[in-house]
């Protein structure tokens, strides 16, 4: 159907999804999307970015506190420190776009507060999840997770977004969460070995 | 005239193949087709998928870009 029709590189992966063992993302293709109507500017993108973040940010340090397994509470620790980074990022891209010269304080007074990355609540990710709270392995799974729904808010945000310098941002964005996500490979990798 | 078709390869490739593709390219160098029906869309799909049932795929190529790596699930 498409060969025909100008598309020289298509692949097509055998045993689908089934035989998918990587990441994976659920829910409908609009899931989160009220975040991202389509009409947002950079700078808007990147406020709703910096709030995502910062929710994931709030969720860590929460379960840092709640936890008993003091390797557990490490792990929500760097999880949560990863998210510093990630907010510092996002702001500083902020600036960029915007030619502004704002403190973080004053930027942080445009947060949106809906949901976490993914755009599901921290809620729904424990209640779909269901992770063993004292477990590494599990929390890092779940970071994984909630990782992987992020990429795909912000490329099916991307993809939705007619405006091409919002779209470049949100494709940036989904970029780096990718990277997020190999960082996080790579802690399991730590933990498990 | 549609000879084309006959004579332009779709590769299959296993998922190890299709994870080192989708690690080379930046998300937005390439396009990730997911053509099974919504609710199987929604139960579990690879990150940045997009969701084109393979009914509906003949009339939303446009939605495409052909120059880009296209893997189809």
């Amino acid at each position: 159907m498409m060969a025909g029709k100008g598309f020289s590189k298509i692949y097509n992966m055998s045993g689908g999804i089934k035989a998918w063992h990587n990441n994976i993302a659920i829910g409908p293709e609009d899931l989160g999307l009220a975040l991202f109507t389509g009409t947002e500017s950079p700078a808007d993108v990147l406020v709703v970015a910096y709030s995502l973040e910062d929710g994931l940010r709030d969720f860590y340090l929460s379960m840092a506190a709640k936890v008993r397994n003091p390797k557990v509470k490490d792990i929500f620790q760097k999880l949560s420190d990863i998210e510093i980074k990630h907010k510092e990022r996002v702001f500083e891209e902020y600036l960029a776009v915007t030619g502004k010269i704002e403190s973080v304080q004053d930027f942080e007074k445009n947060m949106v507060a809906a949901a976490v990355e993914g755009g599901l609540t921290t809620e729904e990710y424990i209640n779909l999840f269901q992770p063993d709270f004292e477990s590494e392995i599990d929390i890092i799974s779940l970071a994984m997770s909630i990782e992987a729904q992020a990429l795909d808010l912000y490329q099916r945000a991307a993809d939705n977004t007619a405006d091409q310098k919002s779209k470049a941002v949100l494709h940036q964005i989904a970029a780096e969460e990718a990277a997020h996500l190999s960082q996080l490979g790579r802690l399991m990798d730590d933990v498990v070995h | 005239m549609r000879w084309k078709q006959f004579f332009t390869p779709v590769k299959s490739i296993d998922t190890d193949k299709a994870r080192a593709l989708i690690d080379e390219n930046a998300a937005q160098a390439m396009t990730i087709i997911d053509v099974r029906q919504p609710n199987e869309y929604e139960a579990s799909h690879i990150p940045g998928a997009k969701l084109i049932p393979l009914p509906d795929l003949g009339n939303r190529l446009a939605e495409i870009d052909p120059q880009k790596p296209t893997l189809i699930y």
